[in-house]
């Protein structure tokens, strides 16, 4: 926890135990579900009336879907950073963090996997991957891949959560009717044996080391639907690195984001301490120069050599149409953030909620950035086209579709908070007694 | 004398100088509104199909823009409602097609030159645009090795068919978007008789599956007969032998059904491994539920 004061375990239990939603809590609430419902309506028209109500067409036909699909992807990947790369490697300070990763890499997965299916106009095609789907195709690799990671984020969420489980089932009178039942149905066989515990923190070992090349691959393969297509701007054999350097990045920017509103939200000053918000910004730095690092490969090369066909799409994103949103993808989300967090009054919790937002803002415009241009300039010019077709801005249907399912996600975890321990119970309890022992 | 021309040297520069800011004016107000440019262009494909093209643009400072959803009414000889072929309306390359209907068959026929007239609203804005009926016709012959294409082009004068000298086409193998000239140079004209024959140069070109290919002759906005064109198939290609072997073999293009055995290996090995692990840990977790049940 990083603060040498004992905190008693009763004391640990009664403040991080889900707690109702406050007024603030209810707008929050009632604002996503809202926002929700806006973009069902919009699907609704889509299905009723066709894709033609996006403003898709026979060039972009990947708009604003895809890339909210790369970044709800990108974002989930976290979840392999915070709970497994950091937990094999020791790393005992990430604990109060683990749950709000893998919250945060389940509702992204599952959202992702929804976005897919609303770009595909005729959802009920969906069935036909399954029926006639080649093994040869990058999709198929992705739908596999999504739904293996999906299911091991799922376990990896479930496993440490039974002794909570235990604590909460033990605290019924803090807790609703339904509540209890439902923590009764997952959790009453947990009674916290020796044997429990050993088979439990194998299962955890194990997960956390399947999940790694898992999440490499999930994003290494949705770069491939990019760069196996012969495109500028795609064409590059660094996609895979280039996507999970940023990946790791803007899911680490979330996380950031999340700790400072559930520390806030539930005052939990105590468990998600000043040092857990500048070992993180020691993480976002290093993350973005990684990601920097691999931009300008991704850049600069191809403006080094300049070849006809790259030419057009690196003016479009360096001078031309998209060069605000570049310029702004590049500084908000690596270069700012790069010099305020070097700082240590940088790594403040609130400096570093706001540099978390810039990141996860700046990224998703840089999802933008790779799907659109790219379609924009294809190889043979554009002859004999609608005018729209030469030009893409999404329609309000695109708009509230892709709004609806950030909402989603966000309703997911707070849904999930409002039900369990966003920061793990039982591991506290544990670690601190253990830290105690030590000193 | 000489001081007189001075004065009227003087008197023009003054004039011209005056004058200049007037001229600016006029053409500004030209450029600033633009110039309407309709032209009609009349088609004969293989002496059946006969349609015209109205393309409508605007002219604004040397730039011509397509005038989308525009309506005109094409008449034939007569801007009367009976000789009306057809009120047409501008699509988004401000072009607008309209065949020649069986109902004007009878006044067709009558003459052997046509006027079209164009009206926009009530303006007839041409009138002048003139045709003459023609048509072509294709011949080929093989003789010791060569082949030769002919092509006759006739006009109906007089009330009778009668060859069309100096007519100048293109001869040669339709491809892709043109046509690929059968001998050396780029176009041909008729001589007196109204024929031109080429002498194909052109040898090994593919074919379909059977070894033909399209010959096709074609006169580009002609003044006098527009646009004609005659196509005919001769079996002078290479016949075009399709690779079906090319799906039957195991390869990252072919169907699933033909998947690389590699590729098969690795990707089960892959979702056998991890997927095995899940259902072991699936196993692991029935096992910590049944310790919890057991008292």
């Amino acid at each position: 926890m990083g603060n040498s004061a004992i905190i008693p375990a009763d004391q640990i239990t009664r403040d991080l135990l889900p707690q109702k939603f406050g007024t603030r809590g209810v707008i929050w609430t009632t604002i996503l579900i809202l926002t929700c419902m806006l973009g069902a309506f919009a699907y609704y028209r889509q299905l009723r009336y066709g894709l033609v109500v996006t403003n898709m067409r026979d060039y972009v036909s990947w708009g604003i879907y895809i890339s909210n699909f790369v970044f709800f992807v990108a974002i989930s990947l976290v979840g392999s950073l915070i709970t497994a790369i950091l937990r094999l490697a020791n790393v005992h300070w990430s604990t109060p963090l683990t749950r709000i990763a893998e919250i945060i890499a389940v509702s992204a997965i599952v959202f992702a996997a929804l976005i897919i299916i609303v770009d595909m106009g005729r959802p009920e095609r969906f069935l036909n991957l399954a029926l006639h789907g080649r093994i040869q195709s990058p999709i198929m690799w992705d739908v596999i891949v999504i739904s293996t990671y999906f299911f091991i984020s799922l376990l990896l969420l479930y496993f440490p959560l039974l002794p909570d489980l235990k604590i909460m089932i033990e605290n019924k009178e803090k807790t609703s009717k339904w509540l209890y039942k439902l923590y009764r149905f997952q959790g009453s066989f947990w009674k916290g044996t020796k044997e429990q515990f050993r088979l439990s923190d194998k299962a955890i070992n194990i997960l956390c080391i399947l999940i790694i090349p898992v999440a490499f691959s999930i994003h290494t393969v949705t770069s491939w639907l990019f760069a196996t297509t012969y495109r500028p701007g795609w064409d590059s054999t660094n996609f895979g690195a280039y996507f999970i350097s940023g990946a790791f990045l803007v899911g680490s920017g979330a996380v950031v984001v999340a700790m400072y509103v559930f520390r806030s939200a539930y005052k939990l000053e105590k468990y998600i301490t000043e040092l857990h918000f500048d070992r993180m910004g020691k993480v976002v730095v290093m993350l973005s120069l990684l990601y920097l690092y691999f931009n300008i490969n991704e850049y600069l090369i191809p403006a080094f050599k300049m070849k006809k066909s790259e030419e057009l799409h690196l003016e479009e994103l360096f001078t031309g149409e998209y060069s605000k949103m570049f310029w702004f993808a590049i500084m908000v989300g690596m270069i700012i953030p790069i010099f305020v967090l070097i700082f240590k009054a940088g790594r403040k919790p609130l400096p570093m909620f706001i540099i978390g937002s810039m990141v996860v803002v700046g990224a998703w415009f840089k999802r933008y950035l790779i799907v659109t241009p790219t379609l924009l300039h294809p190889f043979l010019p554009m002859t004999n086209v609608p005018e729209s077709f030469k030009h893409y801005f999404p329609s309000w249907e695109e708009w509230a579709i892709a709004a609806g399912s950030m909402a989603g996600v966000l309703l997911v975890i707070t849904f999930f908070a409002r039900i369990y321990p966003i920061i793990p119970i039982q591991e506290t309890i544990t670690e601190q007694t253990e830290h105690h022992e030590n000193n | 004398m000489k001081i007189i021309k001075q004065n009227i040297l003087s008197l023009l520069f003054v004039f011209t100088f005056l004058l200049l800011p007037v001229i600016k004016i006029m053409a500004q107000e030209d450029t600033a509104a633009g110039t309407p440019v309709v032209k009609l262009h009349y088609y004969n494909n293989n002496n059946s199909i006969q349609y015209v093209i109205l393309e409508s643009s605007l002219k604004k400072n040397k730039v011509f823009t397509p005038q989308k959803n525009k309506s005109y009414a094409l008449f034939l000889d007569q801007s009367t409602p009976e000789n009306l072929i057809g009120n047409i309306l501008t699509d988004n390359e401000g072009k607008a097609k309209v065949f020649v209907p069986p109902s004007l068959k009878a006044a067709w026929d009558a003459a052997g030159t046509h006027n079209f007239i164009v009206k926009e609203g009530e303006e007839e804005i041409i009138s002048d645009y003139a045709i003459t009926k023609s048509m072509l016709t294709i011949d080929t012959a093989s003789e010791d090795g060569v082949r030769t294409i002919t092509v006759t082009a006739m006009k109906w004068e007089k009330n009778k068919w009668i060859p069309a000298s100096d007519v100048e086409m293109k001869i040669g193998i339709e491809r892709q978007a043109s046509i690929l000239s059968a001998g050396t140079t780029e176009t041909y004209t008729t001589d007196s008789a109204g024929k031109a024959t080429v002498e194909l140069k052109r040898d090994s070109l593919p074919g379909d599956v059977n070894g033909n290919y399209t010959l096709a002759a074609r006169v580009e906005d002609n003044d006098l007969f527009g646009n004609i064109l005659v196509e005919k198939n001769v079996p002078w290609g290479v016949p075009t032998t399709i690779d079906t072997n090319f799906f039957n073999i195991r390869a990252l293009w072919t169907t699933r059904f033909k998947t690389p055995y590699w590729l098969l290996f690795m990707a089960y090995s892959i979702v056998i491994g991890i997927w095995g692990t899940l259902i072991y840990l699936i196993v692991q977790m029935v096992k910590i539920a049944k310790m919890g049940k057991t008292p």
